[in-house]
């Protein structure tokens, strides 16, 4: 089955997804708060599940999910706060509360990856380079190498291992710690060797040509772009203020209180369900269209 | 006016006192599709390098080089970028940027090129070499040809009136050479843009090309077309081939179908993927090659020949199958790029690092592979300093040092020169007189006239069809020696 692809987020510019994705990661990692946590979570994993797809999904809650029951489990273990005895765990005393902070930092955690690997999936590295300022033109071109030659290194790592595990008849391959700095530095040579090409392949472009460098931008700023961000900045700042006023209320210990009016919630529950519902309406948009 | 004009050109590198380069005076005229042919390490580079003053290589130069009649000294980096484009050999190597997108902008961005101006450009570019539909691929997504082809229209984009290739089509198969070339043909003819490509292998160029120049002893001299037709690798060799399909080893090399009893090495019904998502590579894949055989895996790129030899060497699992090898633990393999075997300092260090290993060879045997490699006077240099064939002939020697009973070879005349492939035939056949099982996989049709005795055609996952290499070079109306 062919994975799905997100597609909310083609038709703008890169620099709108960047906001709403930093705006709700940044959000999710301050707002510790088990409401707003819970609401941040759920907007992350329904995002996932329409942007990523099923699958992938659940291969990574597979791992995310055991990371929280950890640390929901651990907190008490090293937080003996509370006041809502649950039972005793040896000498330690487990309180309700505890267990209530672990599990909020717990779903802290997985939102925050569900939310990054969200972005990933609608930012391409190139889209995001792509917002690097004028200035700093050189900084995706080292990027870009690297994105670029840190898989190459490794795809030829595994090729020199092959190649040495398939040359038997030279005897007994050599002990881990001399196979590796075999491979590493025969992969470093290569590379030395290649970069010197590229080079040249720069400088017979006109690299450091002593021009101001231009930048081939993929995308352009539109002015529903310029609107999108602008409402996406608005609700930002409306929820981080009320994020900040229920947090400022919150109490984890000694006792569970200050919860605050619900609808300083709703902001933040409109936030986190943006990216989820303009997913949705985009490929309800595209099926009334085929 | 000449595109492209040596006048009385001289040239010895940094600290060498004999000159690569001697009294070279040459014209290319304007709308050309010149050639510039010669063997490996004949100069053909160090010429098209001295054309682009920011790739030339450091030396004593003497005589001018002019491209449409300014000295190219005296262009700068930016006047020049825009004169003469430059192309190099290796599709990975040259890529600078991680999209196809970046990379045909790269140029330009360089130039200051404003960005309307150069949208216009890149969309153009796209358009006559038809790259839009790849356009926001990333590189490593891309193919060998995919790649040289981005490496041309990146050097298009900024159109030069004249462009420069060094080997462009030596690491394509083909297939990729002919589509390669087809492209360059077009920007010769529909754009008027003059061409020079450096090879030595102009074969599948000649029909293309207006003017032809060989370079032989450091001279330059006018050639016809005709003189650069390509001799069949028998009369290179200058070995007979048998008539009867047999590889002229001793009549060692035998032909082993199917049914072989014993067999050095088999595949049954092998399946094989690299993801659990992944296509299938191999696929209900049967294999026999019988003990001494000499056999050719045949098969358009990306088939699987790399993948089976993998296989067959144990290095990668069959998911479904079963694969049996006599010789699993006598074997060598040689893969595409011969760096990747090349691991010391010194070329005598490279030929002794698996001599107290294996146990096979010693100090004699290391003088004599250096004198055959013709590096008896310089076994200090380092393997990087080597020429691409004599890096593949170093490292085959390395490993015919080590005496293999079974020995796999992945495209081991890629890139080579003549002169190198004979050598390497030579190499094959002088091991498969001593005993040893060969799998080789290849493209060059005249490389398996002249040393296997079988063929294998590679083709959906599987082994199509297994034969003598005359009777499957008479059946077919593709491959041809």
């Amino acid at each position: 089955m062919v994975a799905p692809r997100a597609r909310a987020f083609d038709a703008v510019h890169a620099a709108v997804p960047a906001t709403l994705f930093a705006g709700v990661v940044a959000l999710a990692m301050l707002a510790v708060q088990p409401a707003l946590t819970a609401v941040l979570l759920a907007g992350a994993l329904l995002f996932s599940l329409l942007a990523r797809g099923a699958a992938a999904t659940a291969r990574g809650l597979a791992w995310q999910l055991p990371l929280l029951a950890l640390v929901c489990l651990l907190n008490p273990l090293f937080s003996a706060s509370g006041s809502t005895l649950l039972f005793k765990l040896g000498p330690r005393s487990v309180y309700l509360e505890s267990l209530a902070y672990g599990a909020t930092m717990g779903g802290l955690m997985v939102a925050v990856v569900l939310w990054l690997e969200g972005a990933a999936a609608v930012l391409t590295q190139d889209r995001l380079l792509a917002l690097v300022p004028r200035r700093a033109r050189a900084l995706p071109l080292v990027a870009g190498m690297v994105a670029q030659l840190v898989p190459q290194l490794l795809r030829r790592s595994r090729g020199v291992r092959a190649s040495l595990a398939s040359c038997t008849a030279a005897g007994p391959r050599p002990g881990a710690r001399d196979a590796l700095t075999r491979t590493s530095s025969l992969l470093l040579s290569w590379s030395l060797e290649e970069s010197l090409e590229r080079a040249d392949s720069m400088r017979a472009r006109g690299w450091e040509s002593g021009r101001p460098r231009t930048a081939y931008r993929p995308e352009r700023l539109r002015p529903r772009d310029v609107a999108a961000l602008a409402g996406i900045a608005a609700l930002l700042i409306v929820t981080a203020t009320c994020a900040w006023a229920v947090c400022a209320q919150w109490r984890f210990y000694p006792r569970m209180s200050g919860f605050g009016p619900w609808w300083a919630c709703v902001p933040c529950a409109l936030l986190a369900l943006l990216p989820a519902a303009a997913e949705l309406a985009a490929r309800l948009r595209e099926r009334g269209r085929r | 006016m000449s595109a492209l004009a040596f006048d009385r050109v001289t040239f010895a590198y940094a600290g060498t006192e004999k000159p690569v380069l001697l009294d070279v005076s040459l014209e290319v005229p304007e709308g050309a599709f010149a050639l510039l042919a010669g063997a490996t390490g004949s100069g053909k580079s160090t010429l098209l390098r001295l054309a682009k003053p920011e790739v030339a290589p450091v030396g004593e130069l003497s005589g001018t080089v002019r491209a449409h009649g300014e000295d190219v000294r005296s262009l700068d980096a930016a006047a020049s970028a825009r004169a003469v484009g430059y192309v190099f050999q290796s599709p990975d190597a040259q890529m600078v940027c991680d999209t196809v997108w970046h990379e045909m902008a790269f140029g330009l961005e360089n130039l200051g090129v404003p960005e309307p101006e150069m949208r216009r450009r890149v969309a153009e570019t796209c358009n006559f070499l038809g790259i839009e539909p790849w356009f926001r691929m990333r590189v490593s997504e891309l193919s060998g040809g995919q790649r040289q082809t981005l490496a041309f229209a990146s050097a298009l984009a900024m159109r030069p009136r004249l462009l420069l290739l060094d080997e462009p089509t030596s690491m394509l198969d083909p297939i990729a050479e002919k589509n390669f070339l087809s492209l360059l043909f077009r920007a010769n003819r529909e754009l008027g843009m003059t061409v020079v490509v450096a090879t030595h292998a102009p074969g599948p160029m000649l029909d293309y090309a207006t003017c032809a120049y060989a370079l032989e002893g450091g001279r330059a001299r006018e050639v016809a077309l005709e003189e650069l037709r390509p001799a069949t690798l028998d009369s290179l060799t200058g070995i007979t081939h048998r008539q009867d399909g047999s590889c002229p080893t001793d009549g060692k090399t035998r032909h082993s179908d199917e049914k072989d009893v014993h067999p050095a090495l088999s595949l049954d019904d092998v399946w094989f993927r690299y993801d659990r998502d992944a296509d299938w590579v191999l696929r209900g894949c049967d294999l026999a090659v019988g003990a001494g055989e000499v056999r050719a895996l045949l098969g358009a790129n990306g088939c699987g020949k790399s993948t089976l030899l993998q296989v067959v060497a144990g290095v990668l699992g069959p998911r479904r199958g079963r694969a049996r090898n006599a010789c699993a633990g006598d074997q060598a393999l040689l893969p595409q790029d011969p760096r990747a075997v090349l691991a010391c300092e010194t070329v005598r260090d490279e030929l002794t690092e698996w001599s107290a290993s294996s146990g096979r060879y010693g100090a004699a045997e290391i003088d004599a592979a250096l004198e055959r490699l013709a590096l008896a006077d310089c076994p200090g240099r380092h393997p990087y300093d080597l020429s691409g064939g004599q890096q593949q002939l170093l490292a085959l020697e390395k490993l015919l040092l080590v005496r293999p009973r079974l020995l796999l070879l992945d495209e081991p005349t890629k890139g080579l020169d003549r002169a190198a492939r004979a050598a390497v035939a030579e190499r094959v056949r002088a091991a498969a007189s001593g005993g040893a099982t060969v799998l080789l996989a290849t493209h060059d049709m005249a490389f398996v006239n002249a040393v296997a005795g079988s063929v294998s055609l590679m083709f959906d996952g599987g082994i199509t069809a297994t034969e003598p290499t005359d009777e499957f070079l008479r059946g077919s109306w593709l491959y041809r020696a």
